[in-house]
């Protein structure tokens, strides 16, 4: 059975924050996720390593050189940046 | 037999176009005045794009007056599923954490149709970064059924297949990781193609599980499905898992004299309605007078393919999902004293209930101690349930199974119990996992008036064999077909 503290530790691993209100109905929701995750378990067939779907691996190619993205352009999903960079507060 | 089957609604409105009877301005038109009459009810579309729509037709209506012959797809007004990127057009997966996110580049898919012209009316609603059956997990709110607004499209691409049934455009593009075509397509009477994990560029698609995502038409014939697939289909150097696959549309027609249809029991033991039963079992019936030949299969492998889909398809995204951070691009909390609060706020306030369950999951089958017994077992469950599919190909060309155990959800279906949810989605997710093709087809209604669909289920990169089953079929019983929802652009 899923613990609060284990689903605490994994949010922060997830960089998610939860608070106390939500801690309760969280752990019920994940503990029956999980239990149904651990059904695998409950399989007693031998298994093989799994080798990708395609069966391919490999395929090399020669290195090509393609333009980039322009800057400016990919900043303007940041109101335009701050001198050529993503803008970050400075810690207080 | 009548004489007007089915024809697809894509060369129909090009042939109107062709011959003059209706310009691709006047036609763009009439899409975008009736998906003002009508979206409101529905919640298909979340952006709608006129003034690229009607640029677009001008050209078109340009080439058309100078008498140059059309692409396949040219003119066509059509949608595209909010997780496809478009070039200066907001995308967000129906997410806050990709609010105002506007892509600076064209997914593949989008590429190679706005080179023919393809008429964008708007993107469509989803479930939040497609995770969920309904829609209902999207942060405009979920999309309705045309049949009954009452009930949903389904999901995760259900403003595709809301805004394709309810004939607010000719065609879609939406993804498939677990079902995310085949269901909507299933829940509005409707065909949705999942091609062949590698046979369409994934380039552009925002990631959710990347060995299981794959982009596929939505359409309302399988003709449709087939020429969608022919413009979509193709290797691309961006994405290093796709090698593109034949073209199905010149195949179409053929006899099934002789096709080999695969039933595996294990698909039809958990269908919830009687009426799901019953067409399916008309369905089979149908291709035996085709000449078909049926061939009963036993598939045990399909009793554990849910939880080894959960486990890899949330783990995947726990990892794709990391990039969501609050710094690049998208959503940023406005409050916060160092980065990692940044971070953690921007993200606790931007990912909703779903999302952040699925990254949870994820992370906890990934973590130290877990590892061995989640992930990893679930991973050597993969080949176990692709070398029983890939081994029934030996005995069938094709298999036939429900696509959906049911009809579609009364609306708040879904919130009630997450697992009672995933347990939905057992027809459609052992195709993902083995990389297969699949498609749903209408093949009736229950009592309530809301469609069934039938899902065939073919070889990896045996397109052309499913999409002829599939057409075959709607050929055949096209009469005893749900009618069409009485709404939208219906010429």
């Amino acid at each position: 059975m899923v613990t609060k503290e284990e689903i605490l530790k994994i949010a922060n691993l997830s960089k998610i924050y939860v608070s106390e209100d939500e801690l309760e109905s969280l752990t019920h929701d994940m503990a029956q996720i999980i239990a149904f995750a651990d059904t695998v378990n409950a399989v007693s067939a031998g298994t093989q390593e799994f080798e990708g779907i395609s069966g391919r691996s490999n395929i090399l190619r020669e290195d090509e050189v393609i333009p980039s993205y322009p800057r400016e352009e990919i900043l303007k999903n940041v109101g335009g940046g701050e001198d050529g960079y993503f803008p970050v507060k400075k810690k207080n | 037999m009548a004489e007007t089957k089915p024809t697809g609604v894509i060369r129909k409105l090009q042939k109107m176009m062709t011959d003059g009877s209706i310009s691709c301005r006047e036609l763009t038109q009439r899409y975008l005045s009736a998906i003002e009459k009508e979206n409101p009810g529905l919640n298909a579309y979340i952006r709608v794009t006129p003034d690229i729509a009607m640029e677009t037709a001008a050209r078109v209506d340009e080439k058309l007056a100078k008498g140059i012959p059309l692409a396949p797809l040219e003119g066509i007004p059509m949608t595209l599923k909010d997780n496809i990127s478009t070039d200066g057009i907001e995308t967000t997966c129906c997410s806050k954490i990709l609010a105002g996110y506007t892509p600076i580049y064209d997914a593949f898919v989008w590429k190679v149709l706005k080179a023919q012209n393809a008429v964008l009316l708007g993107k469509t609603n989803m479930d939040e970064f497609a995770m969920g059956s309904s829609s209902e997990n999207s942060c405009y709110g979920g999309s309705n059924n045309p049949y009954n607004p009452q009930y949903v499209a389904g999901g995760s691409s259900g403003g595709v297949a809301s805004a394709v049934s309810a004939h607010l455009a000719a065609y879609g593009l939406g993804s498939d990781t677990g079902g995310s075509i085949r269901q909507p397509a299933s829940f509005c009477g409707i065909v949705g193609l999942k091609p062949t994990y590698g046979a369409v560029s994934r380039f552009g698609l925002i990631a959710y599980a990347s060995s299981l995502d794959q982009i596929g038409p939505i359409t309302t014939t399988v003709e449709d499905a087939a020429l969608v697939y022919d413009a979509i289909c193709g290797a691309d150097p961006m994405d290093s898992t796709c090698c593109g696959g034949e073209k199905v549309t010149p195949s179409l027609g053929g006899s099934l004299e002789g096709m080999r249809i695969g039933v595996a029991r294990e698909y039809f033991d958990g269908i919830r309605q009687q009426d799901v039963t019953d067409a399916l079992n008309n369905a089979i019936a149908a291709y035996e007078k085709l000449g078909a030949r049926i061939v009963p299969l036993e598939l045990p492998v399909l009793q554990y393919a849910l939880p080894v889909y959960y486990i890899l398809a949330c783990a995947e995204a726990a990892s794709n999902l990391g990039r969501y951070d609050g710094i690049r691009y998208g959503y940023r909390t406005s409050h916060y004293r160092t980065v990692d609060e940044m971070i953690c706020k921007t993200r606790s306030e931007g990912f909703g209930p779903e999302v952040k369950r699925r990254i949870l999951l994820g992370n906890y089958v990934l973590s130290s101690g877990y590892y061995d017994a989640y992930y990893k077992k679930a991973q050597n469950l993969r080949q176990n349930i692709l070398r029983a599919l890939e081994d029934t190909f030996t005995q069938c060309d094709v298999m036939l199974a429900p696509t959906v155990p049911m009809t579609a959800f009364p609306k708040g279906f879904t919130s009630q119990s997450q697992v009672e949810t995933y347990l939905t989605d057992i027809c459609t997710v052992p195709v993902n996992i083995a990389g297969l093709p699949g498609i749903s087809i209408p093949c009736g209604a229950d009592k309530k008036g809301l469609p069934i669909g039938m899902q065939l289920i073919a070889n990896r990169f045996c397109e052309k064999t499913l999409l002829s089953a599939a057409y075959g079929f709607e050929q055949a019983t096209w009469q005893q077909h749900i009618a069409p929802a009485p709404m939208g652009v219906m010429l």
